[in-house]
């Protein structure tokens, strides 16, 4: 009678590698690594970049009929959301699947490094060639002295803002607040004028981790203080980790969020900015781009998140990279470290651009390619400000068990701020007693200097 | 070279041995099945105990023991989980005496009853993402349900239905209700085709009202079947209910709707702690048969009643 219980638990078994062995050198390169056969790619990316399928489809075509892989073709293979991670982990327990995966990047693809299913690619890719690929990027997948991820393309993510709504607000619409006391006094304008402020979606919790990474890390002097608290380096409380509360609790006190936060998921809170009831929403640069084209560039912009921190990271771009890992398991590791590097070449990071709007974070990459505003003004912004995305730095049950569940209840109305922090406290425990072995990766984490 | 009569002879069985041999057929006779059933039930369980007391050490290798049992109890969401796994219970009394009752009035041929047999019958033969998802719009907080009751005038009614984090369980407990109401109905409704109708004239004739009648011949008739049904949903609302959960909330907000399973899920799939899934698992499991060892004491007992 315990069927799904039971069934849940058992396939877990096979989806979970012991974490250990990554630690013990389960990315041991040393393998025979030019086997012949077909080079198999996992990857993932058409749902946040449209038209994704359609340029790794032409990529691979084109690098097999050019023969570029004397030993044999590239296959690849679209995965889904749900099943990017179950089906990769059982592949993995049974040593046999991709040669190529994309994963999420920072901390949750490193969790596939500490299992042991991912090789590093400092073996496999000359460093003269790491060097070109982005520092920021790359920093989010070094661990423990080596680069695990190959930054595939950027998902920057910021704010995107209502022009004409501002206006309408008497506010400046060319010059979106930077500094805190700017940002209330423009939600305050904005709600005078009868619209929502900011409209977002946090049902399906995905939120939480959107506003820590927002607004969490502001006061950060490094992006080492992000990983210190699950390092045992520090607690995970005082002004430094937890002070963001109180601005997030201002915004939902004084009314500036949809009065459905809970109601709705991430993308419907988003599309109460496209069919224009909201002033600004939460959202990827991909999207904001699809905005600006449905709206008109006269009415979208895109903001960072306004500083309320006082920390040296209280502005800054809040970049981050999903990508593509040589599996440990993978007996033509060399071939897929080749195939990697094609996807770097100038003239296939431009096609990846402009059939899908996702940009290669590569310093061979011309900026002179983008195309939209959107792109161009955080292309702009980038090397102006300290990169993070507090989110790939800290271990996925924080978020799911602390962070969120924390930020839900301030939007109920008996929340508190303390609950809050309680409720992360918690979840880091849980995480400790529950996953050592993470926890003595995360002792080992020195980030790319 | 042996003859016909003399292999007869030869293989020839001593009644004895003939007797022995005639009481192994049924063993035999059920070993296929007995085999099917160690393949899908027996192995599993026996992996589930095996996973459940070990986990991988700290340094390589694997450690025997209860301490992924030390690492679950104290978690507070498996405190949560349990304690809406325990309200989910609270949903069987309700199902079965709305059931019964339904069931009672369809029996008794009201006018259009097939209609509302069917009716009442096809939330259950829907897929429960389906539902759930349906739900999840009807229940917003600008869903249909809260503008339907704006329109009546009814505003003080309204709620956040899935938001609010002491009402998001509850509003999932209605809809697995609504659900699997109709599973009960057609569940008794079979049962009472069976009784003999002279019971109900005897009844009458000796003045018993609608009420003495449902009470001393409909409820006792049902008895066996309404201790199948109480068990079934137990356990249905003990694990299998992750789907509506999954689809509907996903465990929010803030923590108020997991259940077991969906904690199970989350560390067997989403953590990589099989170890972890198995022992919560385990704990399910023993719940589980729990309740189908009461099952049978009750069983035991209508029998002796009816017998």
């Amino acid at each position: 009678m315990n069927s799904i219980g039971a069934s849940a638990a058992l396939l877990g078994v096979a989806a979970a590698p012991g974490l250990l062995a990554a630690c013990g050198g389960g990315g041991s390169t040393n393998a025979a690594s030019d086997a012949g056969g077909e080079l198999l790619v996992w990857y993932w990316g058409e749902q946040e970049a449209p038209g994704m399928k359609d340029f790794f489809e032409g990529a691979v075509d084109k690098y097999n009929q050019a023969g570029r892989d004397k030993a044999g073709d590239v296959r690849a293979v679209l995965q889904e959301s749900d099943t990017l991670y179950t089906a990769f982990r059982t592949a993995a327990k049974a040593k046999k699947g991709p040669d190529v995966q994309y994963l999420w990047g920072g901390t949750q693809a490193l969790e596939d490094v500490w299992m042991g299913n991912i090789a590093p690619l400092n073996d496999l890719l000359p460093q003269t060639w790491l060097d070109k690929v982005d520092k920021d990027a790359r920093r989010e997948t070094f661990w423990n002295g080596e680069q695990w991820g190959l930054p595939f393309y950027e998902l920057n993510t910021a704010w995107a803002y209502n022009k004409k709504m501002f206006e309408r607000a008497n506010l400046d619409p060319e010059n979106p607040p930077q500094q805190w006391d700017d940002f209330i006094a423009a939600l305050t304008a904005l709600k005078k004028s009868g619209v929502v402020p900011l409209g977002v979606g946090f049902k399906d919790a995905w939120l939480g981790g959107w506003l820590i990474s927002y607004f969490g890390a502001q006061n950060f002097d490094s992006v080492d203080d992000a990983l210190a608290p699950f390092r045992g380096d520090v607690e995970f409380s005082g002004e430094k980790y937890v002070g963001w509360l109180e601005p997030v609790k201002e915004l939902i006190d004084r009314g500036f969020f949809n009065d459905d936060v809970l109601s709705l998921d991430l993308y419907q809170g988003e599309q109460l900015f496209e069919i224009q009831k909201a002033a600004i929403t939460n959202s990827a640069q991909p999207q904001i781009v699809g905005f600006q084209r449905k709206l008109g560039t006269d009415t979208v912009g895109v903001m960072l998140s306004p500083a309320w921190g006082q920390g040296k990271l209280a502005r800054f771009f809040p970049g981050a990279s999903q990508v593509l890992t040589v599996t440990s398991f993978s007996p033509r590791k060399d071939r897929a470290a080749q195939f990697l590097q094609y996807l770097h070449e100038p003239a296939v990071m431009k096609a990846m651009y402009d059939a899908s709007g996702a940009i290669s974070p590569d310093t061979r990459f011309d900026p002179a390619w983008l195309n939209t505003d959107v792109d161009k003004q955080m292309a702009k912004l980038k090397p102006t400000l300290p990169s993070i995305w507090y989110q790939y730095y800290y271990p996925f049950p924080f978020e799911r068990d602390g962070v969120t569940p924390g930020l839900q209840q301030l939007f109920q109305p008996q929340g508190s701020v303390k609950t809050a922090v309680d409720m992360m406290q918690q979840a880091i425990a849980t995480w400790q007693r529950e996953q050592p072995a993470q926890v003595d990766a995360y002792k080992k984490w020195t980030l790319l200097g | 070279m042996t003859s016909p009569l003399t292999a007869r002879r030869a293989t020839r069985i001593h009644p004895g041995q003939g007797a022995r041999a005639r009481g192994l057929i049924p063993y035999l006779l059920i070993a296929p099945a007995a085999l099917v059933l160690g393949v899908v039930f027996a192995y599993p369980v026996a992996s589930l105990v095996k996973e459940s007391v070990s986990s991988p050490g700290l340094m390589g290798g694997t450690e025997h023991g209860l301490q992924n049992f030390a690492a679950v109890l104290p978690d507070p969401l498996f405190h949560s989980a349990v304690l809406n796994n325990l309200r989910l219970f609270l949903a069987v009394p309700v199902l079965t005496v709305v059931a019964v009752l339904l069931a009672t009035l369809l029996f008794e041929r009201v006018r259009g009853w097939r209609f509302y047999r069917s009716i009442i019958f096809l939330p259950y033969v829907l897929a429960v993402p389906v539902i759930g998802i349906v739900f999840s719009y009807i229940l917003q907080r600008n869903g249909l349900l809260n503008e339907v009751l704006r329109n009546l005038h009814l505003s003080a009614l309204t709620r956040d239905w899935l938001g609010d984090s002491g009402l998001a369980i509850w509003s999932v407990w209605a809809v697995i209700v609504w659900q699997q109401l109709g599973f009960g109905v057609v569940l008794f409704l079979a049962r009472l085709s069976s009784i003999d109708l002279s019971l109900y004239e005897a009844a009458e004739l000796d003045g018993a009202g609608w009420w003495q009648q449902f009470l001393h011949i409909t409820v006792p008739y049902l008895a066996p079947v309404i201790e199948f049904f109480v068990t079934l949903s137990l356990i249905n609302m003990l694990s299998w209910v992750f789907n509506y959960v999954f689809v509907m909330t996903g465990g929010g907000p803030v923590r108020s709707t997991y259940v077991l399973e969906l904690l199970i899920y989350q560390k067997a799939f989403r953590d990589g702690l099989p170890n972890l899934a198995a022992a919560l698992s385990m704990l399910v499991l023993a719940f589980a048969v729990v309740l189908l060892s009461v099952q049978s004491v009750l069983r035991r007992r209508i029998e002796r009643m009816e017998g």
